[in-house]
């Protein structure tokens, strides 16, 4: 593990599950998830849709819907425990020390208010600004994100943008109040692909101008690639893989993330060549298999795997590289 | 960052167009609407200004002249005590407002507040207030207003009546407060609950919306949201309901002057006017069409305005 000084570590996450309510009693959903990230870093976050990736991150910030709550864990942020926290002490750190950006800007901004008083709000509230001051930074921050003609911008009523804007807008709201820790929830799913790019530039930029952390969230492994440090995968509520980028690209060790990996398609692919697919769907929460839960579309499944869940160990030789999974060696002879 | 500026500028001279000014635009194309609003605005001013510009006295015998028919003298007649009935439309135009907008805008406070409290909380608020709701709209309206003239009235006179006594104010013997007081309260107490039912209907849509969670990731407080976010977005359905309710409330009021638990002769209601114009219409048939006709009217404009307001704030309903 990297820099294992507690004071570089911004947010520090152990055990923490997350249950969801079904008529047949707790399911659990997010199952005893360690995670970290330092101060000034970069975590990518990557996994399949539904294998609980934006449930752990809203839910350090107890923004779960109804029916869905943390059964335990703690989540440390700056050596304070969300979980713990009061509401009100809470409200301080959301929007204030950690800026959230949400996945489809669409419908992420009230529709009835303009851009302006949305990105005044939090200055108002947790900088104490006057009406005019927080005007005056939003202007600021609009132009921060790379939007024209912000003086005239701040006037617009989400409508009138489009969807790379208004996620500029979003992006700018989280950033606000300049907080430690931005975390980004698949902010580029809704957009297009060259807009993704921007995004990514955007948010690249502005990391290394606020000197933040941020935890980026998505499902596309190779948009990230350059933005981030470490990646950890998910997958049905668990860390299977937690590495440096470059080592996970280059040797991935956990058959899921290889499968995530083959399936990005290649420009040197046969044109009329299937696509990479990984068999199956990942399990419903509820309905996890005894053992490793990607057993039962695991390639390299063992015995071991279906009868005993194997736990997030070093690699071998990468200290910093870490994956639960019994055929990991075999997987590297593959590889 | 460079890739910054290849996103065109969408929007430049032009001002931004709230929804608000979108709606508008809608509405403005809407004939029936149209003619709703202006006959409203007609009769709210006639409410207003209406009593100062008439050439009668509401109250104002004349027994020389009593049962006329329409002339220029007396544009709608006059009645059996030979009162103007123009005059007389006109100031029920102003108790029929008074009426409306009053009950109305008690009812929409108690409505809003109860719906988004039950809708934005949750349980156990929620439990409560649809109770209340359901058990206040399962109570006949015109037996709970009946029950509470006949019961509250005397009561409430009397008690005026000995304050009068003791005091000697004139305002204690202004017993038309006391029908305004029955009027308003009862009325509220009974149009509350379709306001409340709506409203957390949209709150609980509004509520579960991202922007509701991005709000609450900015830390922003329960109040805030409340106010800031989730009313204002549910305002749509909410206008176009008032606009219904006005209606509404004004056709109840002459409904209960009309049976005589509304407002009190001599003060002037198209309800008791209607009730005093059926027991002689075969000969004198103005004294029931001419309030008839106005209560008509105004019953009609604000249903077209609700209407056209629903389609212009909801265009997604419309065909």
């Amino acid at each position: 593990m990297t820099g294992t000084k507690t004071e570089n570590r911004l947010l520090d996450v152990k055990g923490l599950t997350v249950e969801i309510e079904t008529r047949s009693g707790p399911a659990v959903i997010v199952d005893g998830i360690d995670l970290h990230v330092d101060r000034g870093e970069t975590l990518g976050v990557v996994g399949e849709s539904g294998c609980g990736k934006s449930l752990t991150m809203l839910s350090l910030m107890r923004l779960l819907p109804n029916k869905i709550h943390v059964a335990k864990g703690e989540a440390h942020f700056d050596g304070r425990d969300l979980q713990k926290m009061s509401n009100r002490e809470l409200r301080k750190v959301r929007g204030g020390d950690i800026g959230f950006v949400f996945q489809d800007p669409m419908t992420s901004l009230n529709p009835v208010m303009r851009i302006g008083e949305q990105l005044a709000e939090p200055l108002i509230y947790h900088r104490g600004m006057s009406k005019k001051e927080a005007r005056a930074r939003a202007v600021e921050l609009l132009r921060l994100v790379g939007i024209p003609g912000p003086e005239q911008r701040i006037e617009a009523y989400p409508h009138e943008l489009s969807g790379g804007m208004r996620q500029r807008v979003m992006i700018a709201i989280g950033l606000a109040c300049e907080p430690k820790l931005l975390i980004a929830d698949e902010p580029t799913t809704a957009l297009d692909v060259t807009i993704q790019a921007q995004i990514v530039d955007l948010v690249k930029g502005l990391r290394e101008k606020l000197g933040m952390s941020v935890v980026w969230i998505t499902h596309d492994l190779a948009l990230i690639a350059g933005l981030v440090d470490r990646v950890i995968v998910l997958y049905a509520g668990t860390v299977v893989e937690d590495a440096p980028v470059d080592e996970l690209y280059a040797h991935p060790r956990h058959p899921y993330t290889r499968g995530l990996l083959a399936s990005i398609p290649k420009l040197s692919d046969q044109p009329a060549s299937r696509l990479n697919s990984i068999g199956g769907t990942p399990p419903e929460p509820g309905r996890r298999p005894q053992g490793c839960p990607f057993a039962p579309r695991c390639p390299l499944a063992m015995d071991i795997c279906r009868t005993h869940v194997p736990k997030l160990e070093p690699v071998a030789a990468a200290g910093s590289h870490r994956t639960a999974c019994f055929a990991a060696e075999k997987a590297r002879e593959a590889a | 960052m460079s890739a910054v500026q290849t996103e065109p500028a969408t929007l430049s001279e032009e001002p931004p167009v709230s929804l608000w000014r979108d709606a508008w635009y809608r509405l403005k194309r809407n004939r029936l609407a149209i003619f709703g609003l202006c006959v409203i605005v007609l009769l709210a001013f006639t409410a207003i200004f209406g009593p100062y510009l008439t050439p009668y006295d509401f109250l104002g015998q004349d027994l020389e002249a009593r049962n006329q028919a329409p002339s220029f003298a007396h544009l709608f007649g006059t009645d059996d005590l030979g009162r103007d009935v123009f005059s007389r439309v006109v100031y029920g135009t102003r108790t029929a407002f008074l009426v409306a907008v009053v009950v109305t805008a008690i009812a929409l406070v108690i409505g809003t507040v109860l719906g988004a409290v039950a809708g934005f909380f949750g349980n156990p608020f929620d439990r409560v207030i649809m109770w209340l709701t359901d058990v206040t709209m399962s109570v006949p309206n015109l037996l709970l207003v009946v029950v509470i003239n006949a019961s509250l009235k005397t009561p409430i006179a009397q008690w005026m009546e000995a304050r009068y006594l003791e005091t000697l104010n004139p305002f204690y013997r202004e017993t038309v407060w006391i029908d305004f007081l029955l009027v308003f309260g009862s009325m509220a107490l009974i149009s509350w609950p379709p306001y409340a039912r709506l409203v957390r209907a949209q709150v609980l849509s509004i509520r579960s919306r991202p922007y509701i969670t991005a709000a609450q990731a900015l830390g922003l407080s329960n109040r805030i949201i409340l106010t800031r976010y989730v009313i204002p977005n549910a305002l749509g359905p909410l206008i176009v309901a008032v606009s219904a309710g006005l209606g509404t409330a004004m056709v109840l009021e002459s409904a209960f002057s009309f049976l005589g638990v509304g407002v009190n002769p001599p003060t002037p209601s198209w309800g008791n006017m209607i009730s005093d114009g059926l027991r002689v219409w075969q000969h004198y048939p103005h004294l029931l069409a001419a309030p008839a006709a106005v209560l008509g009217l105004a019953s009609v404009a604000f249903s077209f305005l609700g209407d056209g307001l629903n389609d212009a704030l909801n265009p997604r309903g419309s065909k």
